[in-house]
């Protein structure tokens, strides 16, 4: 009950949005009351679901359990994150055009979310991958909303590569559906899919594997399909920067690894090797990127592809350690990332352009931003005493205890790189002579909010992990463990 | 024996005789598609009647290929309608003495010959057209072989009488994806041959936009009425070779008996007819394709072929 | 009729669907125009649904007809509909679209594409016995060809329909291999299509007005430099 009423607000929230009103405000105001209605509510599945039972609105049509409930209380978390942020930073052109556009983007981010819960709460298989079509839906006039060409063209590649990928992985669905008919049928469900795989034959189950994986990958951004990513960051603002993070990252994955478990045998060998294969990929290709990059924006797109290089080399490495190590990975990075995107708006306050060798000596000309900067290009590229450097430790650990000495090799060395990289980028922005003279703006309420709200478990994960959200990681080991 | 030996000179009589028939329909239903009344259908007769009482003017600059070609590309579709089925389902005399893809030479050879002539007299028009003829039938080439080869698959023989009894005998073959694309090809094949539109404006008189009717530029007299006659029995034979070999193999003589044949000489005529109509229709809807897109079209009917093949291995 | 006879017309005229569907993919690589794009994407989905409706008259289910009908609603009438009134007339009439290979090189490109295609089908083809043995493989192989289609032009609306062309040859094959799928999901699968069409159709026709052209295989300005 609790998740259809989850469902119902933020579809309440975004129709609510477009009635076009005299104040600028009720538009945000509507968008973070329902945030706020919506962690509240994601707060209470995911405690229920930590003591170990399963959320269940409508059986097999609506549900909830350990895995999905992690992601929908990172969609809530972030969801707020971006929808307080968003009411500070994005403010359109004046007149009543201007006032309509954003009350269109507000209703579009409530879309997003909605989809994005969608994915998680819903247990038939092609209802997920028709609310994950409707994530790329809803956020392609969200990458398009600066309404210059290069946005546009952004939005067009992005549309078009990720239904491109979408109908590749529509295809491999169908196949295990066939797959699900031979063994025997049943209910065409995520727990009905799991208990018919070990009875599938193998050549359907790589098959309808590899499709999927390609399919959701490009949607995810990883190498070699991720064209469209550095792209769609650099032209989208910084709250829908976050939210793409949030669906590549944590949305994404988790469809991905839900078909984890089915795999068990030969078949697991191969789907875990192309699982770390293309880990690998993507966190090699993401390093070298990250040495030449140019623009601001570019550069935490990049790292998001490195991160979901390690969640994949981790997913794959199987066993009920390394899913538990691929979902904490998960959360530590989009807390991360987004407290990394809101520190990046708060410096485009000052800067006018994203070109990284047009910024100089932050830390002078506006120390909110600049020490927010570095702390999170820190944090984000694996550096003590913050949560990630736990996380990639973790993974590194369970790879090292399988034996995979290659792959954990191969992955210390592009994070090393990146690491490299990002402080290079990061510590001629922050430090040294500034090149525009310090005007210190007045920083909003609404832009202090959210850096204090992902800055906060950022730290605190290093020392302290709550109880429940133990349970969740130990709860995603048990059900992707094979 | 002696009768299988009369049959095939009947087919070839047939063929001489009804192969100006068929291109005199052809004219008058496209034009009167066209709303005009256009010539009787005996006019091919009447032109070869006239060339052939006519004085021929040969250039001094020729040599012995323009004075050969005529009797070449006359008697070139002769040898091929020796080896196809046209009035019988069984395999005649000459059957065993070449196969589909002898017959595909023969007439290669005759073009050979034909685009030689034209380059031979020093008349720029002709050079022209006979590089552009070749250019089709270099690309039409490997369309005839993968249609052979698909047809032939089946049958495991290339000798036309063998591969008509399995291919399509059998009607429930009629609708498989592979027998509808070889057909489509085939079409293409013919349209592009025998210089219908898209390919070519058979009834134009602008020698600088000539493909096939280029080759026939210098003649006169008897050597034209020779190439005339030659090219409606070209097209005859290439439609007797898609209608009784793919298409409909039904309505052939199946005894020895001369009443059978008798019978069977009205149906192929009624299968002509036929098609003739399909190929007013095309040719009065499309328009002429330029010259560098033929490539295009040729592609196109490979693939074509080559998705038929496809279909029939790997399906 | 009896029964075995029906059977194998059935059958046969799947396979015949089947192949006019495969000559629609090529024919789709080697048009020029868009609004002959459009209109062989309108005979492709018209072939998806003769050969949902023979199967549905095989197995004797109304769920594939309902499939049929759908696929005629969305993809016949109102997905041409929406793409003619988002875009300007003055696009369609153009004659020439802008590709990246000439055609001869497109076809044969897509000749590959269709044999790695029938190779990738081939270790599955044993399972599928009865009349859809020739789904599987030519939706695989219109899932390819929709994919290379719109890899390979340069033009907005044709890679939406080498996109929706990419759907076709899915469902193709799923209403084989997948033909007991709940109502609920096919529809939503529908209305997924029209949305698809929508904002592709939106955005095609905002970068008209803002950017100017919609060749947005030219707009290449975001790069690494």
């Amino acid at each position: 009950m609790v998740l259809i009423v989850m469902l119902v607000i933020l579809a309440v929230t975004a129709g609510v949005c477009l009635i076009p009103t005299r104040s600028r405000v009720f538009a945000p105001g509507i968008t973070v009351l329902g945030a706020v209605a919506i962690l509240a509510l994601a707060t209470h599945v995911a405690l229920t679901a930590a003591a170990g039972s399963k959320v269940v609105a409508i059986r097999d049509w609506v549900s909830c359990d350990g895995f999905g409930a992690l992601i929908l209380l990172l969609v809530a978390y972030v969801g707020l994150g971006t929808a307080i942020f968003s009411w500070g930073h994005m403010k359109g052109p004046d007149g009543a055009d201007g006032a309509l556009r954003l009350r269109r983007y507000y209703c579009l981010h409530n879309l997003f979310l909605l989809a994005m819960l969608a994915v998680v709460t819903l247990a038939q298989i092609s209802l997920v991958w028709i609310a994950l079509e409707f994530t790329t839906l809803a956020s392609v006039f969200l990458v398009s909303f600066e309404k210059t060409p290069k946005a546009f063209e952004a939005a067009w590649k992005y549309a078009i590569l990720t239904t491109m990928g979408a109908i590749l992985a529509l295809f491999g669905i169908l196949l295990l559906y066939w797959g699900m008919h031979q063994a025997g049928g049943g209910l065409f469900t995520w727990d009905g899919l799991t208990a018919a795989m070990p009875k599938m034959p193998a050549g359907i189950l790589e098959t309808a594997f590899i499709l999927i994986l390609v399919g959701l990958g490009s949607k995810a951004g990883m190498a070699p399909l991720h064209s469209w990513l550095p792209d769609a960051y650099s032209q989208a603002p910084v709250p829908v920067c976050v939210l793409l993070s949030l669906v590549e990252t944590a949305t994404i994955p988790y469809v991905i690894f839900r078909l984890w478990p089915g795999f068990a045998g030969p078949v697991g060998a191969y789907t875990g090797s192309w699982l770390v294969f293309f880990g690998l990929v993507s966190a090699g290709v993401a390093a070298f990127l990250l040495i030449q990059v140019k623009e601001l924006k570019r550069l935490f797109a990049f790292s998001t592809i490195e991160h979901l290089g390690i969640i994949l080399v981790a997913a794959g490495l199987g066993g009920a350690a390394a899913a538990s190590s691929a979902a904490y990975q998960m959360v530590t990075h989009i807390i991360t990332k987004s407290f990394c995107f809101f520190a990046v708006g708060a410096a485009l306050l000052v800067i006018k352009n994203q070109r990284i060798e047009s910024i100089q000596g932050l830390v002078r000309s506006f120390p909110l931003a600049g020490v927010a900067l570095l702390l999170g290009a820190l944090a984000v590229s694996g550096a003590p005493p913050f949560a990630v450097f736990l996380s990639e430790f973790s993974v590194l650990k369970v790879g090292l205890s399988q034996s995979q000495y290659l792959a954990v090799g191969l992955l210390v060395l592009f994070v090393g790189i990146s690491f490299c990289a990002i402080m290079f980028h990061h510590s001629r922005m922050v430090f040294g002579r500034p090149l525009v003279p310090a005007n210190r703006p007045a920083v909003p309420v609404s832009y202090l909010a959210p850096l204090l709200l992902t800055a906060l478990p950022m730290a605190l994960l290093w020392i302290y992990m709550p109880g429940a959200l133990a349970d969740l990681l130990r709860l995603v080991g048990a059900l992707l463990g094979r | 024996m002696a009768r299988h030996l009369l049959f095939n000179l009947v087919q070839v009589l047939v063929v001489m005789g009804v192969a100006p028939l068929a291109k005199g329909v052809l004219v008058r239903l496209k034009e009167r598609v066209q709303s005009r009344q256009g010539p009787s259908i005996f006019q091919p007769y009447r032109d070869l009647r006239k060339l052939l009482c006519k004085d021929e003017v040969v250039s001094e600059q020729s040599s012995w290929i323009f004075r050969f070609t005529p009797y070449i590309v006359f008697a070139a579709p002769i040898f091929v309608t020796l080896l196809i089925p046209v009035l019988t389902s069984y395999p005649l005399f000459f059957a065993f003495m070449g196969d589909m893809l002898g017959g595909g030479f023969i007439l290669a050879l005759a073009g050979f010959f034909a685009a030689l002539a034209a380059v031979d007299t020093g008349n720029p028009y002709g050079a022209v057209g006979a590089s552009r003829t070749r250019m089709v039938g270099f690309l039409a080439e490997p369309v005839f072989m993968m249609v052979f080869f698909t047809v032939s698959f089946d049958a495991g023989s290339t000798i036309p009488y063998i591969v008509q009894q399995v291919w399509v005998s059998p009607p429930s073959n009629f609708f498989s994806p592979s027998h509808v694309l070889v057909v489509l090809s085939f079409l293409m094949l013919i349209i592009a041959e025998t210089g219908s539109i898209p390919v070519d404006n058979p009834s134009g008189h602008f020698e600088l936009a000539m493909i096939d009717e280029s080759k026939a530029l210098e003649y006169s007299g008897r050597g034209a009425a020779l190439m005339k006659w030659g090219g409606h029995m070209k097209f005859f034979v290439l439609m007797c070779i898609f209608l009784n070999v793919l298409v409909t193999p039904w309505g052939l003589a199946g005894s020895l008996h001369v009443t059978d044949l008798l019978m069977a000489i009205p149906l192929v005529l009624l299968k002509i007819f036929l098609f003739l109509l399909v190929l007013v229709v095309i040719e009065s809807s499309l328009a002429k394709l330029r010259l560098f897109r033929i490539t295009e079209f040729l592609t196109a009917a490979f693939i074509t072929a080559v998705a038929a093949i496809l279909t029939r291995l790997l399906l | 009729m009896p029964a075995d006879v029906f059977h194998s017309t059935v059958t046969q005229l799947n396979a015949l669907m089947g192949g006019f569907f495969l000559l629609s993919c090529f024919a789709m690589v080697a048009t020029r125009q868009i609004l002959a794009c459009l209109k062989i994407f309108v005979v492709q989905s018209i072939f998806l649904a003769a050969s949902a409706c023979l199967l549905g008259s095989l197995h004797t289910s109304w769920h594939l007809f309902e499939v049929a009908m759908i696929t005629v609603a969305s993809k016949v009438i109102l997905i041409p509909w929406l793409l003619r009134r988002s875009i300007s007339h003055d696009i369609y009439a153009r004659r020439e679209v802008s590709q990246v290979f000439n055609i001869p090189t497109s076809l044969l490109m897509a000749l590959a594409l269709a044999l790695f295609a029938f190779f990738l089908a081939r270790p599955l083809l044993p399972r599928l016995a009865g009349p859809s043995w020739v789904n599987l493989p030519i939706g695989l192989l219109g899932l390819f060809i929709g994919a290379f289609v719109v890899a390979a032009r340069r033009e907005a609306i044709p890679q939406v329909i080498g996109i929706l062309a990419m759907e076709n040859g899915v469902f193709l094959a799923g209403i084989a291999i997948a033909s007991s799928l709940p109502l609920i999901a096919e529809l939503a699968a529908a209305l997924d299509a029209l949305v698809v069409t929508l904002v592709f159709g939106l955005l095609a026709s905002r970068i008209h007005s803002h950017v100017g052209t919609t060749t947005v295989g030219d707009l290449a300005t975001l790069k690494e430099e």
